[in-house]
């Protein structure tokens, strides 16, 4: 009895044993960013191969040399020039640790990539199914920040985001992970931001530089000098390229309600601009509860909607270029697959009290100096160093006043979802 | 002699149930495998409760898994001669075997009335100390501000982070904006669903300061391990010292110079 | 053990000799194979059809449990095997992947084995030949009641690969989770096929239970009175009507969840209700609202899926004991009393709710007193034990492991009962050992026990006893290993359905615990390898079985092995009780219900000379 069951229960262990040896997956790998890599490489005439292998082979020169520049999820490399912290991505990077008591690395895998993807593209397994969307980072643009619109988040604003969340979206707080592990974090995404321009530019050059014959150099100059000194430039820079924030006027008390006496002259200023100069009322409606113009996209989906349009259009007309057809008929697979259905970004309902970007005056003074990165949302203060806005630096304190009021404003319009004030909705 | 074995064999099986039961539970808390500390005032009427249900249903659990084995070494075919006895029942052992349980447990559910009542039914009658709404996947916290009243232009909003007062009542104002959830502290031995369209009172009263998990404890969809918060108990001195600076940071018109660290100075 | 000697033909001496009530002329050809083995009406052929699916949705359920314990054990870590199967990058199980098996693993387990095998595989085999039926009262629906299995076993099939997944809102499919599209990846389609298959396993249900009801009331043999009926057949009917009562309101309540989804009523989402940024339906309605109609079924389905298998329990203790069943009535009415009591405590399982505290002081009370006929039968058990001539076959073996771990999971139940101490209990591994020690502990090894126990009268032959011993060696001990050490998980406080709880510092080191507990459960996969190979072995080649290889009372003993079309060769006709075990006076030491009394005379007065 005893000994026929040890026999048995070793069978049984090495038959499990050897389906776990077999069922090895292999490791991970980044996945390139397909709408571009395809998007830059329509057929020119002249091409010896056919298009889908002539196709198959540059994207295979970009993979080899981003891997040569970034390594692999599993073991990321950074560059001296990138200005990297090798250990913070270590720390970020890789599978996460089976054994849980002394989990130390894989932070990125753990907590981010079944949204923003293994890539940074901002299509994890979970991703099709939140609204919005989560970020993806390859083009290097972020919504909420403190920097100038164009310019890159600086560390602090990434820090930000991930202690705050994004209320209003998926994205929670992150407030709870120790700091070295949000830093790790920060580190990591500006890390895969990076890789994902470095991608973006480097099929940019090839749409506007290579010929049909040429191969992708791969030359120290090309690519640290050419291609990665210009962005890495963006990303330093972005510590310095933070927008002033003017003096908040007199007039104006943060810690008093929007009815207050202290506050009644600058938010009726606030209401005056929103409906004047600001030229809010254009997306956020007169009633501020975002039903004004509403069919716009944000840079990210705007890509794939311009793009499936034109490929559609091409895919009407008959085709008698095979290169052509090829192309569109891969163009029209990558939107099928490789991207994300393109959804409208609705104008922000101001009345829930509800602000992604943060709630403190400051932030909202931001989000109206700048607009927001990436999405159609202007910025009413100069897009520049120097510039002009449509609203002076100071008076934009009077909107952040009007706006920090509005959802403890009767709105004069009872409905199903829209209870008498918006603060018993949070 | 081998089915007398196999006999054997068998019944001492049966036996290592409640010899390897009751090992686990004993030695559980010596590996810290074991309830959480408790923090709460109310904490140690649910313990002792937890303590004296463990002691009674661990008494019968030994006596009946005992009597079973007992019963298969005792009465094991390979070991008899004769027949089985012919017993068709006992009147007088149903009537003392459904008596006695049934007082026990009638007793149980009036002697833990009190327990019950105290937790979640006899409100302490004060406004919230905070409102606490489950959002997937994170708890937004809201404090009534200087005016101490919810709703109006002055609360301070929080995530995860929720701070409280200890040696005074506290109570929370539990709201869901999308799904079920369940705001579970283990340490106070609190847990209450949040739902949708409901505002459920929470409260209770921390004896000791420190840090602690509040966990979700109701299934709210695909993010829910992540729905993690931390409590912490605090004088109140210290407690209304961190409600100033929460206060100070939330209403921050300039970018704080110290913002390159903000997750370093929590 | 080598099975005993084999009586051989019944002792009916004047039974009437009843041909084949309506035989079917012998047709050859492919609708002569559908009509016996596909379609047929035969509820022994229904019963075996039920036991095939089941066991084989059994192997898939248990298949889903290990993938949930890989997780729970390895959070994050490449999944070995099935890992490539939906290995989103690098191999690791996403999150909503997770919610996904353990709501299927709980969903198949309950609705597409437990009660299905208790009932359908069991009730249909068992009733008929237990009371002396040639068949069930209504054939037709009988063949129905496995048919409409089908489309529920394909909505459940297929919702793996439809968009989102399978359901993922917890077996429980609270709103607005589940009604709330938006809510998560699988709250669309994989949710829509939870629910219609959740209807057509009630439609199922239901065509079972009014069919064993009209049954047991109205064909048993003569002499089969209701104080006469094996202890199965009385769990049977209990069951039955539990399920006739408790079905339509879950019917409803499932088509109320359906209509919130796809028409945009608002039976269960509150005003202004919005997730992931979709506004759900019209609003106006309540999340508990479903809690309340769910549980009302679901807390009689836990009794739906217990008390047959305590029934069938009961019988097997008293054959290898070799002694009558200690107080047959006082194990009759608790039954009842369970039934009865199973329709007002549905409200232990929203304690925390947020339904009125008040309320949970009711539900307390009687949830305590549910517990009171559960431990008459546990007594009544050991009472039947006592001082029996007991035999350890692999049935007895299973069957008393069911006693054995049915008082753990019957005594977890007093904590959860218990509402101050499920306030920190509540939704933590307690509840899930407390389940899984009555549902598997309790009810699969009963299922087991009785596999092992009808196996002869199924097929005509016995299982293999050494390896049927082996297999009960292995799964107990894992069994306990994986689901006894969820006790102390619970008190720790450790939360069920946490795709990773390592991350609070609460439950951080109880990694090694879970582990283990993940290597005990693939032991118990494993195990059933030989629980497989022996049951398809001896299905062929087992030793022939005869009428009566374990010497038992009841009356599908005197049929063949198996039975043909039509059950019994003789009418048989009913002289006494189930339990007639080693009588005093009487040489042999059983008396078959069909014993016809002069028989028994006769034999005693041979005794005493």
């Amino acid at each position: 009895m005893n000994t026929s069951s040890a026999t048995l229960r070793s069978a049984v262990l090495l038959v499990l044993v050897t389906a776990v040896g077999c069922g090895k997956t292999p490791p991970a790998s980044f996945r390139l960013n397909m709408v571009q890599a395809t998007k830059t490489a329509a057929p020119e005439s002249g091409m010896e191969k056919p298009w889908s292998s002539w196709a198959r082979d540059r994207q295979g020169q970009v993979a080899t040399i981003l891997e040569a520049m970034y390594g692999t999820p599993d073991e990321p490399i950074a560059l001296a020039e990138t200005g990297l912290d090798l250990a913070k991505l270590q720390l970020a990077a890789g599978p996460v640790r089976s054994d849980i008591v002394g989990r130390k690395n894989g932070l990125y895998r753990e907590h981010c990539s079944h949204c923003h993807g293994i890539s940074g593209d901002g299509m994890g397994p979970t991703a099709a199914f939140l609204n919005p969307y989560p970020r993806d980072y390859r083009p290097g643009k972020f919504k909420f920040k403190g920097t100038w619109r164009d310019a890159r988040p600086a560390r602090d604003d990434l820090t930000r985001v991930l202690h705050e969340g994004v209320p209003g979206s998926s994205m929670p707080s992150f407030a709870l992970l120790p700091p070295a592990q949000v830093d790790a974090l920060v580190e990591y995404v500006r890390y895969l931001s990076m890789r994902g321009e470095t991608e973006l530019a480097l099929y940019t050059y090839a749409e506007q530089e290579l010929g049909v014959d040429d191969t992708m150099p791969t030359t120290k100059e090309f690519l640290v000098d050419e291609i990665l000194t210009p962005i890495v430039e963006k990303w330093q820079g972005a510590e310095e390229a933070k927008i002033p924030v003017a003096a908040v006027p007199t007039n104006v008390d943060f810690t008093k309600s929007g009815d207050d006496p202290a506050n009644q002259e600058s938010v009726a200023r606030g209401r005056v601009l929103f409906h004047g100069d600001g030229g809010c009322v254009k997306c956020h409606g007169v009633t501020a509860l975002g039903d004004g113009q509403a069919n716009d996209y944000d840079d990210w989906n705007k890509v794939i909607v311009e793009w499936s349009k034109e490929v559609a259009g091409g895919l009407g007309a008959t085709q008698d270029d095979a290169g052509r057809s090829a192309w569109l008929h891969a163009a029209a697979d990558v939107i099928e697959g490789d991207a994300l259905r393109p959804r409208t970004i609705p104008p922000r309902n101001l009345r829930l009290g509800l602000y992604r970007g943060g709630r403190r005056p400051v932030d909202l003074y931001r989000r109206l100096y700048t607009g927001i990165n990436g999405a159609p949302m202007p910025g009413v203060g100069p897009s520049g160093p120097g510039g002009k806005g449509s609203v002076a630096d100071a008076e934009i304190w009077h909107i952040v006043n009007y706006i920090r009021s509005l959802p403890y404003e009767f709105d004069g319009e009872l409905g199903a979802d829209r209870p008498m004030v918006a603060k018993d909705r949070f | 002699m081998g089915k007398r074995l196999a006999g054997i064999f068998w019944s001492l099986l049966f036996l290592a149930v409640p010899v390897l039961g009751v090992a686990t539970f004993a030695i559980a808390p010596a590996y810290d495998h074991w309830l959480p500390k408790d923090v709460s005032e109310h904490g140690a009427s649910i313990d002792s409760l937890f303590y004296f249900i463990l002691a009674l249903t661990g008494v019968v659990f030994v006596v009946t898994e005992v009597l079973l084995f007992w019963f298969m070494w005792k009465y094991d075919a390979a070991k008899q001669q004769g027949g089985a006895t012919y017993i068709q029942g006992s009147h007088t052992l149903e009537v003392v075997w459904t008596i006695i349980p049934a007082a026990t447990l009638l007793f149980l559910a009036i002697y833990q009335m009190n327990a019950w009542a105290d937790v979640k039914m006899r409100r302490p009658a004060m406004s919230p100390t905070v409102e606490v709404v489950a959002r997937q996947f994170e708890w937004r916290l809201r404090y009534p501000g200087r005016d101490g009243t919810l709703g109006t232009a002055d609360d301070l909003f929080l995530v995860n982070d929720l701070h409280l007062p200890i040696d005074e009542d506290v109570l929370v104002q539990l709201k869901s904006m999308d799904v079920l959830h369940s705001f579970f502290l283990p340490n106070v031995r609190i847990k209450q669903d949040a739902v949708p369209g409901m505002k459920i009172p929470v409260w209770f009263k921390a004896r000791e300061a420190g840090e602690f998990d509040i966990v979700c404890a109701e299934l709210c969809g695909w993010g829910h391990y992540k729905m993690k918060g931390r409590v912490t108990f605090e004088p109140r001195a210290a407690f209304d010292a961190w409600l100033e600076r929460k206060y100070a940071e939330q209403g921050a018109t300039q970018p704080p110079p110290e913002a390159a660290d903000v997750a370093a100075a929590e | 053990m080598t099975p005993p000697p084999v009586t051989a033909t019944p002792a009916v001496e004047h039974g009437t000799v009843v041909g084949h009530a309506h035989g079917h002329a012998p047709k050859g050809g492919l609708s002569h194979f559908l009509s016996t083995y596909v379609f047929s009406k035969d509820h022994k052929v229904i019963g075996l059809q039920f036991l095939f699916s089941t066991l084989l949705w059994f192997l898939i359920g248990g298949l889903l449990a290990l993938a949930v314990r890989w997780q729970v054990a390895w959070p994050w870590s490449d999944v070995p095997v099935i890992g490539k199967l939906f290995a989103q990058e690098g191999g690791q199980m996403s999150p909503e992947f997770y919610t996904m098996l353990f709501t299927m693993h709980a969903s198949v387990m309950i609705f597409l084995v437990i009660i299905p095998i208790l009932a359908g595989a069991f009730g249909n085999f068992l009733i008929p030949l237990m009371i002396g039926a040639d068949d069930m009262a209504f054939p037709t629906l009988n063949m129905l009641s496995y048919w409409f299995m089908w489309p529920a076993f394909i909505c459940f099939g297929a919702s793996f690969f439809v968009e989102g997944g399978a359901a993922s809102g917890g077996w429980t499919s609270y709103p607005t989770l589940s009604t709330n599209p938006a809510s998560s990846p699988a709250s669309g389609m994989g949710q829509t096929l939870w629910l219609l298959g959740l209807t057509f396993v009630g439609v199922s249900s239901m065509l079972g239970s009014v069919n064993y009801m009209t049954t047991i009331i109205l064909m048993r043999a003569p002499g089969m009175t209701m104080f006469r009926l094996p202890m199965t057949i009385w769990a049977m009917f209990i069951t039955a009507i539990l399920q006739a009562f408790a079905l339509p309101v879950l019917t409803a309540a499932g088509f109320m969840q359906l209509s919130d989804r796809m028409l945009g009523t608002g039976f269960f989402s509150p005003e202004g209700n919005v997730v992931n940024n979709a506004i759900a339906g019209a609003g106006g309605g309540q999340p508990l609202l479903w809690q309340h109609l769910f549980w009302f079924y679901s807390h009689p389905a836990v009794y739906i899926m217990i008390l047959p298998a305590m029934g069938m329990v009961s019988d097997i203790l008293t054959v290898y004991a070799r002694k009558p069943l200690f107080g047959y009535r006082p194990m009759v009415y608790s039954i009842a009393g369970i039934a009865g009591l199973g329709f007002i405590v549905w409200g232990h399982h929203m304690f925390m709710s947020g339904m009125n505290p008040a309320l949970g002081i009711t539900f307390m009370v009687s949830t305590m007193m549910i517990a009171l006929p559960s431990a008459v039968k546990t007594f009544n058990w050991l009472g039947t034990l006592w001082g029996g001539k007991i035999q350890f076959t692999t049935s007895m073996l299973f069957a008393l492991s069911f006693v054995s771990m049915f008082i753990i999971g019957g005594l977890s139940g007093i904590f959860m009962a218990a509402t101050p101490v499920d306030i920190f209990i509540h939704d933590t591994y307690f509840i899930v050992a407390h389940f899984h020690y009555v549902l598997f502990a309790g009810t699969a090894m009963g299922v087991w026990a009785a596999i092992y126990f009808w196996f002869p009268k199924m097929f005509g032959r016995t299982m293999n006893e050494f390896w049927g011993k082996v297999h009960f060696f292995l799964t107990f001990i894992f069994l306990n290993g994986t689901f006894f050490t969820m006790h102390i998980l619970g008190a720790v406080g450790f939360p069920r359905r946490l795709a990773d709880a390592y991350h609070y510092e609460t439950f951080h080191h109880l990694q090694p615990m879970n582990a283990f507990m993940t290597y005990c459960a693939i032991g118990m996969v494993a195990t059933q390898v030989i629980f497989a190979a022996n049951f398809i072995y001896s299905m062929f080649w087992g030793p022939l079985a005869g009428r009566n290889p374990w010497n038992a009372n009841t009356l599908e003993w005197t049929a063949p092995s198996p039975p043909g079309h039509g059950n019994f060769d003789y009418q048989p006709i009913v002289y006494r009780g189930p339990y007639e075990y080693s009588v005093p006076g009487v040489e042999k030491d059983h008396l078959m219900q069909t014993d016809p009394p002069n028989a028994a005379a006769a034999a005693a007065a041979a005794a005493a000379h």
